[in-house]
């Protein structure tokens, strides 16, 4: 008996032994790989690749496309101009749809297993930058998004180096939209509903914490972006509410919560949506409705060209120009002597320096150490006839 | 007590309810003849909802219709029912018939292969994006008040009579008609039914057709109240059609009505009563039913099956 027991332990110790040596083996092939995809040499060649994550189709479609026509007039743009050509890898990354960010892991992970691809813009959501951390970073590659705005997603920390915005956090939105509620609106009474992913709830977190600070009483609730039927939602909601907040990402949720709050007779009461609503969809729910943006020069001659060659006013995919022009500037650079590593690429991107003449933003981007842009200010916009008009 | 909440929240939960009726009835329907628990019907619904929208589109859309609102309401309404009634048939045809002798699993599967089979289709024919029905501006929503506490709007009713009405058109064709008499007889017992000289496999398509032109109604409803559409919208609403229909009593005509609205009228409650109700209403739905399995697995106007032993 005691030899059986004897036995039994050496087996278990050995048992543990392997697995922590397999482990142990396995996390240094992980870090090995990560390493050999930093350092690959790639020949630039007159065609250099910048993968683009994008929610091209699904719920959050219309906010994808801008980002896609944008991305593209900046390749475009570069294109007439330079010897050295640069073109689009596109991948879909369905933000909003059922299988969550199942999508732009794919994505990612084909962008990662592309050698040519040397940086990558996008993708869109927050969730899907934490989501995609993983693949991206795996490849060794750098990814600058138009869009993504949760605060933490660069001060945690977990893909400093790798990742940077080319929009302000929702810090510095969620200062903008108190302060135009409490001083310009003077609202007492606000009612906030998140749609449960991290972007949002993050926001709205910002929002009723500096808004209860200043005396307002803020209600507050969430719900589920599969969400369609609002109406018993909109029932909870006080009779004498004067703003609901709704930091979302899906431009045709906030349009059927507007007409749901009308056919409950709550026509009267403003909405406020964040970037993410930034949209002709949501902004043709009428003159109570406004919204909060990136910062943009709307002189600039390239949105009027922009404008005149996709007859439309598709905003909200303008950081994405910029992000794009931060990624291939940093090719470029790091291309200098015909080779480029991801890793050199990621140091380009980090040394970022775009005069605010040659920003489409109207402000100089350059990084911090976080990869958030230095200068970060949010607009407030105001739908007048059914189109955003900024009045902050 | 807050009589705006509660009163609010009795309408949706009204709305909704007659809405998961009217899928409800089409699962207890074809439960009733065939034992078979159809979960490709929450697509039909789906699909009901498109061919309305794309209907509408044909007639110029919400905007200019070529004819008044309501008018083009009642052709989305015609169009759709006939056509999902038609896929009904067709779905039957081809994915249950070959299999009414095999085991009950086989149909069981076929069923959801011919559910995901509708699902992807419409993902590669519609998109994934959502589709706007925009009410607003083809009916002009209005809502009524009565009192300070109670408001209903012009869609809500619409949506309450059309599955009230049709619920009762349902019963009358049931009860009234040579052919409804032969959907009970085969009901109550196919062999002895078709003995009579019943022509099942007539009676057995013409369920179908009934059942999916009621869910095709469903579909429109939804996209009239809440305004948009979607191609994977019937999964989860296909669940609680069959929730209301076992909750009922799966196999009775009133038990799908009665289990529809109590089910709609949980999550309205749900949402606006318990906590963290807006984001877990179905949740609480789901449990519902599990209450019910435990304390009356035969549903509330379900009648025990005696099994000859």
């Amino acid at each position: 008996m005691k030899k059986v027991v004897v036995a039994a332990t050496l087996a278990a110790a050995l048992a543990v032994l392997a697995t922590a040596a397999w482990g142990s083996t396995k996390g240094s092939t992980k870090v090995a790989s990560q390493a050999n995809a930093s350092s690959a040499l790639v020949k630039c060649g007159k065609t250099r690749s910048i993968g683009l994550l994008a929610p091209i189709t699904g719920p959050a479609a219309s906010l994808g496309q801008p980002q896609v026509h944008w991305a593209k007039f900046f390749v475009s743009n570069y294109n007439k101009t330079h010897r050295k050509k640069f073109k689009l890898v596109p991948e879909d990354t369905q933000l909003g749809a059922a299988n969550g960010t199942a999508e732009a892991v794919k994505g990612a992970q084909a962008l990662g297993s592309s050698a040519s691809v040397l940086g990558v813009v996008g993708p869109a959501g927050s969730n899907e930058v934490k989501a995609t951390t993983g693949a991206l970073k795996g490849a060794g590659l750098g990814w600058v998004s138009g869009s993504a705005t949760n605060t933490q997603i660069t001060l945690d920390g977990t893909r400093t180096g790798f990742f940077f915005r080319t929009v302000p956090p929702d810090s510095s939105q969620s200062k903008s939209v108190t302060g135009y509620i409490t001083g310009t609106l003077k609202l007492k009474r606000v009612y906030i509903i998140d749609d449960q992913e991290a972007y949002s709830t993050g926001l709205a977190d910002e929002v009723q914490a500096q808004l209860q600070a200043k005396g307002v009483t803020v209600g507050r609730d969430g719900v589920s972006q599969q969400q369609s039927d609002f109406t018993s939602l909109i029932n909870k909601i006080p009779r004498n509410t004067q703003l609901v907040y709704l930091p979302w990402q899906l431009p045709p949720k906030g349009k059927a919560f507007g007409q749901q709050m009308k056919s409950q007779g709550r026509a009267g009461v403003k909405l406020m949506g964040s970037d993410g609503l930034f949209d002709p969809l949501f902004s043709s729910l009428g003159n109570n409705v406004y919204d909060s943006f990136f910062p943009l020069n709307p002189a600039d001659k390239r949105v009027a060209a922009f404008k005149a060659s996709h007859k439309g006013t598709e905003l909200f995919g303008a950081p994405s120009y910029v992000a794009a022009q931060v990624v291939a500037g940093a090719i470029d650079r790091a291309c200098k002597n015909g080779t480029a590593t991801r890793a050199e690429v990621r140091a380009q991107i980090k040394k970022t320096s775009i005069a605010a003449s040659a920003s489409l933003l109207g402000l100089k981007v350059a990084f911090d150490k976080h990869g958030d842009m230095v200068k970060k200010p949010f607009g407030i916009y105001h739908s007048v006839k059914g189109v955003f008009v900024r009045v902050a | 007590m807050n009589w705006s909440l509660f009163f609010g929240e009795l309408v949706s939960g009204l709305t909704l309810g007659s809405i998961y009726a009217l899928i409800a009835l089409g699962y207890t329907m074809v439960y009733g003849i065939l034992k078979l628990l159809n979960f490709a019907h929450g697509d039909v619904y789906m699909v009901g909802a498109f061919v309305g929208f794309f209907v509408l589109k044909w007639l110029g859309g919400p905007l200019a219709p070529a004819v008044t609102g309501w008018l083009a309401v009642a052709i989305m309404f015609t169009v759709a029912m006939l056509a999902c009634g038609a896929l009904g048939v067709g779905i039957e045809r081809f994915a249950y018939r070959p299999l009414r002798n095999a085991p009950r699993i086989a149909p069981l599967i076929s069923a959801l292969g011919v559910s995901i089979f509708l699902q992807n289709s419409a993902l590669l024919l519609w998109g994934p994006q959502f589709r706007d029905y925009d009410t607003f501006d083809l009916v002009g929503v209005k809502s009524y008040h009565i009192g300070t506490n109670f408001f209903i709007s012009n869609v809500q009713i619409l949506t309450i009579s059309v599955s009230i009405g049709l619920t009762i058109l349902l019963a009358l064709v049931i009860s009234r008609t040579r052919t409804g008499k032969a959907m009970r007889a085969t009901s109550f017992d196919r062999d002895a039914a078709e003995m009579m000289g019943i022509s099942i496999d007539r009676v057995i398509s013409f369920t179908f057709f009934l059942g999916s032109a009621l869910a095709a109604a469903g579909g429109i409803m939804f996209g009239l109240v809440f305004g948009q559409i979607f191609s994977l919208m019937g999964f989860t609403a296909g669940l609680k059609g069959f929730t209301a229909a076992v909750v009922g009593g799966i196999g009775s005509i009133p038990g799908a009505v009665l289990g529809g609205f109590l089910i709609g009228l949980t999550e309205a409650f749900a949402t606006g009563y318990l906590p963290g109700g807006s984001v877990y209403a179905n949740l609480y739905v789901f449990a519902l039913l599990i209450v019910m399995f435990l304390i009356r697995p035969t549903g509330l106007l379900g009648s025990p099956v005696i099994q000859k032993v």
